[in-house]
């Protein structure tokens, strides 16, 4: 073998923020391999610090722009959990609605508008428009369902201001849920089309496989999203669990040269985590129909392919749709009612997790008597995860070394993979660029 | 139904203009005869306020015209022409342009918008606006409210 490789992907595309991925192969053999995060730390924990329980959430919802719920409400618990607050079953099931809205809001850009294009061989979206118009609208279609399911729940979907410390601010209104809970049923025909949608394209997903330790959170009665344990699976199908407040011992941050964001390991070299993470860990807990759906694509646990995680995320879509009826129903059978903030019982440190679209989050806070904020701490899915994409990306190019691929299919064999985990790396901008027209 | 529309990253400096401004509305409850929405970093969350009852959008967004930090301007996007380099950009990283193409070419019927368009001085990791913004913060406010309100 004596190929020579150069690839800079400086700023890839279709993730949030700027990650670089950069190879140098000489006569076969690889000199440098390396996932980079140039992101500039942006001291959330510290703008924390001094503010009231009550404000702490605003702030750090704005961690990140797509998943400004999940911020919220890790941060909320861990606020909870720090106060001696027990929220009621209604606010824990409505809760629970919120944080599916996000999932699938989440992974229906991912699938559609990030992962999609490069499986039907286009650059981006757009040259999708005229040639899938249908395609582009459904995703349209389901998106604005996500965006309008969030913001029923939380006020408005970016940045919810309803879920507060000890239940929530402002409540839907029965008439509002039984909506919603009319087009949960509605949008079945849209996911039935998403699968055939996938399975037309299914084969072009690489079949690279790396086994590694899969992290999320769980439990014994529910598919964990919004509450559970940490646990890990190893590749022979072991089981761990701890409780949350082990949070730091279970992710053991640490800094790399290559990167400004902190990366993460647990009993292996690094972990996964994410909807293929979650998938691994919690199979049999996923909504009949969900299931149902994995079985028809032969997608079972343990899964070791990371391209899958964008296939664990359709699986995800079903079981938020499914179980937000289910919890639908059981909040309208109670009858949903305005309720009392739960008070707290004393001022402490708290720590507080969900699983967001792209992994586990863990928050952490201190209050002093006066409930003032001391001090806090988070740490991000996309982060636990770029240990593991390096270690993927070392173990895939050899491979296509091996099979003798040119450069520029190994370079979109890596950026499909880095898409695959779905990034969501902060420093992202959208402003215009513009000049007028004379 | 009106709306007022920011979009930007909250936590890199003057990007977060118009979020800030719809907060503020929001905050203040100044949102009366149209809804304030914050779609934070996700432009493609603008379709979702292209229904036939949408009268007129204001849409506040970090504009780089070339002009002195913190300078304004009000225009329609047919008034001007990006001058981004947008050849690998994506739905999850371009810019409002790129979204209002989409929606043109997907058939749907684009309301009335009017872009109020702020010179960023800086688009650094920092969770507050540079100073030049923040001295003309109600300026902005005043421009936008204004602009939403006319014609009522």
């Amino acid at each position: 073998m004596s190929q020579n490789i150069s690839i800079n992907v400086h700023h890839l595309t279709r993730v949030e923020g700027h990650g670089n991925i950069v190879v140098d192969v000489k006569n076969g053999k690889i000199e440098k391999m390396q996932w980079q995060v140039p992101e500039a730390p942006r001291f959330f924990e510290a703008m924390v610090r001094g503010r009231h329980y009550t404000e702490v959430a605003r702030v750090t919802s704005r961690i990140c722009g797509i998943c400004s719920i999940g911020h919220t409400l890790a941060s909320v618990k861990a606020t909870e959990n720090a106060l001696g607050i027990q929220v009621t079953s209604q606010t824990f099931k409505l809760r629970s609605i919120i944080k599916h809205a996000e999932n699938f809001d989440s992974h229906i850009l991912h699938i559609y508008f990030l992962v999609a294009p490069d499986l039907f061989s286009v650059p981006s979206v757009f040259p999708l428009v005229p040639t899938h118009t249908e395609v582009v609208v459904r995703a349209l279609r389901m998106k604005r369902l996500g965006h309008e399911w969030g913001s029923l729940l939380g006020g408005r979907t970016t940045h919810p201001n309803r879920v507060i410390p000890g239940g929530f601010a402002e409540y839907p209104t029965e008439e509002e849920l039984k909506i919603l809970r009319q087009r949960l049923i509605n949008v079945q025909p849209d996911i039935d089309a998403t699968v055939q949608t996938v399975l037309s394209v299914a084969d072009k997903l690489p079949s690279f496989e790396r086994p590694t330790e899969y992290m999320a959170l769980s439990s014994d009665t529910e598919y964990a999203l919004y509450d559970g344990r940490i646990q890990t699976v190893m590749p022979d199908g072991t089981k761990q669990r701890w409780p949350v407040a082990d949070y730091k011992t279970c992710t053991n941050e640490y800094m790399v040269p290559q990167s400004t964001a902190k990366y993460t390991k647990n009993k292996m070299a690094s972990y996964m985590a994410g909807a293929l993470a979650r998938f691994n860990n919690n199979y049999d807990l996923l909504n009949p129909e969900a299931k149902k759906l994995a079985e028809t694509l032969k997608f079972k646990p343990l899964c070791f392919n990371p391209y899958m995680n964008s296939v664990a995320q359709l699986v995800e879509v079903v079981h938020s749709v499914k179980d937000t009826i289910r919890l639908l129903d059981e909040v309208l059978g109670a009858g949903c009612r305005p309720e009392e903030l739960v008070k707290p019982t004393k001022f402490d440190r708290g720590q507080g997790a969900v699983e967001v679209p792209r992994g586990i989050l863990f928050h952490e806070y201190g209050y002093d008597k006066n409930g003032m904020c001391t001090g806090g701490n988070c740490i991000i899915p996309t982060n636990q995860n770029h240990a593991n994409i390096q270690l993927d990306l070392e173990a895939l190019v050899p491979k296509l070394l091996a099979a003798h691929k040119d450069e520029k299919a190994i370079e979109l064999g890596l950026e499909m993979l880095v898409r695959a985990y779905d990034p969501c790396i902060s420093c992202s901008t959208h402003y215009l660029k513009v000049e007028f027209k004379r | 139904m009106r709306y007022i529309i920011g979009i930007g990253n909250y936590s890199m400096a003057d990007d977060s203009i118009g979020l800030r401004i719809v907060e503020h509305i929001a905050r203040n409850g100044l949102d009366r005869g149209f809804e304030a929405i914050d779609i934070a970093d996700e432009g493609m969350r603008l379709l979702f306020y292209f229904n036939e009852d949408t009268e007129k959008i204001v849409l506040i967004d970090a504009v780089d015209f070339g002009l002195a930090g913190g300078e304004l301007r009000l225009f329609k996007p047919q008034d001007v022409k990006t001058t981004k380099n947008t050849k690998r950009l994506t739905t999850h990283e371009g810019d409002i342009l790129r979204v209002l193409e989409i929606a043109r070419n997907l058939g749907y019927t684009i309301p009335p918008l009017t872009i109020l368009g702020i010179q960023p001085v800086s688009l650094e990791p920092v969770m507050e606006l540079s100073p030049p913004l923040q001295a003309k913060f109600d300026e902005y406010l005043k421009i936008a409210l204004e602009e939403i309100w006319k014609d009522k």
